[in-house]
């Protein structure tokens, strides 16, 4: 079973995920000083999620089309998203294997892979209660 | 056993003189106005008048030759190439030479194909279609770049590397010519063949991606250049010692292009991005002591290389690990490598300048491979030992 039934709730975990680590300055710090703007584009739903850090003073999370050219884009299935963010993603065997694609300078965005970790461990509540909030929109 | 995938695109033609073959392969697989990408002592010594004869005879070519590419190739000299091949309306590649050729070439090709900007088309698997047709002949035993799927140009005024991964970018077919390798000068062969040694042990100890195919690969490559190597250093006209140690460095390319390399490869690229030191010889400064570092992580697939390799039969795993790192120290040494950097003629740096450089090889591609997450302390520690 797909982990998100829709685009809606794809964003909706997405953003209030992302809107976490903006909230964690240990995380948010080291991605604002980086100065990228990297876009994730997410197939199975469909979804686009960019982050914003051009200026380095602040982190800008949207969703859906945006007009700031990413440096970086980062192309998966959302389960792919999904599994990375429960840490059961092996990313060297999904880099090589093509479950990752990505279309810039790749090795910036790695480099930032151990400064987002520390959301791994909140991702599973924050899955959950977007979806029910979602749900609950819904209803 | 892990899960993994096992891929390599290019064909692989070994023979003496196989490089005057070129034409009738090339024919094969597409094209006839062929951009021949080389560099110019290859020309000046003579080596590729009679393959460019032979295309030029076989009377289905027209024939461009590009020959101005650098021992370090960067974006300009890309967009130089580019600029000829697209002129003369080529399409088809030919890149005869060392890492440097060839990676130029697989960038040339990605420009000939899809057109605008080379840096455009930077990232992992983001190609979405075959390039030009493209053979590439190495003239080196190390790199493996003849069947990898990555292409690394420096932009010398950005000073940084770009990155290009793809199994497109693997050229179509790789010719193994061990007789357009005696000329190479001992020095040369000995660090590009432990550029193919470092590929063999780090691709060994990629522990994420290894299969038993590389492992298969690495084995035997490891074989050959513990065998072969001095000789062909010694003796640059054996054409035995040439021909094990060009094939076991293509072994060697096809695993490490499925597994990833390691932290070596990752001091390495950081070292030479700053200091212009040669890659084959800056891993061979490294790899024992990048082999300590990872010893608790790869202790047991080191001490299986060394059982394999008959190196020991000692069942501790600990101890046949170390005698690899000895064999390893004496390999470079029987073949005059450098063992320090500091012989490399790399200057002493403070510690906020081995900060820098720890940074800069913390964030290469190679590291995310190595078998154990090495932090910007131990980076600074494996480089201070190798120093």
């Amino acid at each position: 079973m797909p982990a998100f039934k829709n685009t809606d709730e794809l964003n909706a975990v997405m953003e209030l995920l992302w809107g976490t680590i903006k909230d964690d300055p240990g995380m948010s710090s080291k991605l604002i000083a980086s100065k990228l703007v990297v876009r994730f584009v997410y197939r199975e739903p469909e979804g686009r999620l960019t982050v914003d850090c051009s200026d380095g003073k602040t982190m800008l999370v949207s969703t859906g089309d945006t007009s700031n050219k990413p440096i970086i884009e980062m192309f998966m299935k959302a389960d792919v998203a999904h599994e990375f963010w429960l840490g059961k993603v092996n990313v060297p065997v999904a880099i090589l294997s093509g479950k990752i694609v990505s279309k810039g300078p790749t090795p910036k965005a790695l480099a930032l892979l151990p400064v987002i970790k520390p959301a791994f461990p909140m991702y599973l509540d924050i899955y959950e209660t977007a979806k029910k909030k979602i749900a609950s929109c819904a209803e | 056993m892990n899960p993994f995938m096992f891929h390599t695109p290019s064909r692989i033609y070994f023979g003496e003189e196989t490089s005057l073959t070129a034409p009738d392969l090339m024919r094969e697989i597409g094209g006839s106005k062929v951009l021949i990408i080389t560099d110019d002592v290859l020309v000046k010594t003579g080596l590729m008048a009679p393959i460019i004869d032979a295309f030029k005879n076989d009377g289905n070519f027209e024939v461009t030759v590009f020959s101005d590419v650098p021992p370090d190739s960067d974006v300009k000299c890309v967009g130089s190439a580019t600029a000829v091949g697209r002129g003369q309306g080529c399409d088809c590649i030919l890149s005869i030479g060392g890492g440097s050729v060839l990676d130029t070439a697989k960038a040339v090709a990605i420009c000939l194909t899809f057109g605008g900007n080379l840096e455009e088309y930077q990232g992992l698997n983001n190609l979405s279609t075959k390039l030009l047709p493209h053979i590439a002949i190495p003239t080196t035993s190390g790199t493996g770049s003849e069947v990898s799927m990555v292409a690394m140009i420096k932009d010398s005024a950005e000073r940084k590397k770009l990155l290009f991964g793809s199994r497109f970018i693997a050229p179509d077919t790789a010719i193994l010519d061990p007789k357009l390798l005696v000329t190479l000068p001992p020095k040369l062969t000995a660090a590009t063949g432990l550029d193919a040694v470092t590929h063999a042990i780090e691709a060994f100890t990629s522990l994420s991606t290894v299969s038993v195919f590389t492992d298969v690969l690495c084995i035997e490559a490891l074989k050959l250049l513990f065998k072969w190597l001095p000789i062909a250093t010694k003796s640059g006209d054996d054409l035995d010692a040439r021909a094990n140690t060009l094939v076991a460095s293509t072994m060697a390319g096809i695993a490490f292009t499925n597994t990833g390399v390691g932290v070596v490869h990752a001091l390495a690229h950081a070292t030479g991005g700053e200091f212009g030191t040669h890659h084959g010889m800056t891993n061979s400064v490294f790899l024992p002591h990048g082999m300590s570092f990872n010893m608790d992580a790869a202790g047991d697939r080191y001490a299986e290389i060394a059982r394999q390799l008959k190196f020991t039969e000692n069942s501790n795993n600990e101890i046949a690990a170390k005698t690899l790192i000895d064999k390893v120290e004496e390999l470079a040494s029987s073949i005059n490598l450098p063992r320090r950097l500091r012989d490399m003629g790399v200057p002493a740096l403070d510690g906020q300048g081995v900060e820098d450089l720890a940074n800069i090889a913390s964030t290469d591609p190679a590291i995310m491979f190595n078998p154990k997450e090495a932090t910007i302390e131990d980076i600074i520690g494996i480089y201070e030992r190798a120093y």
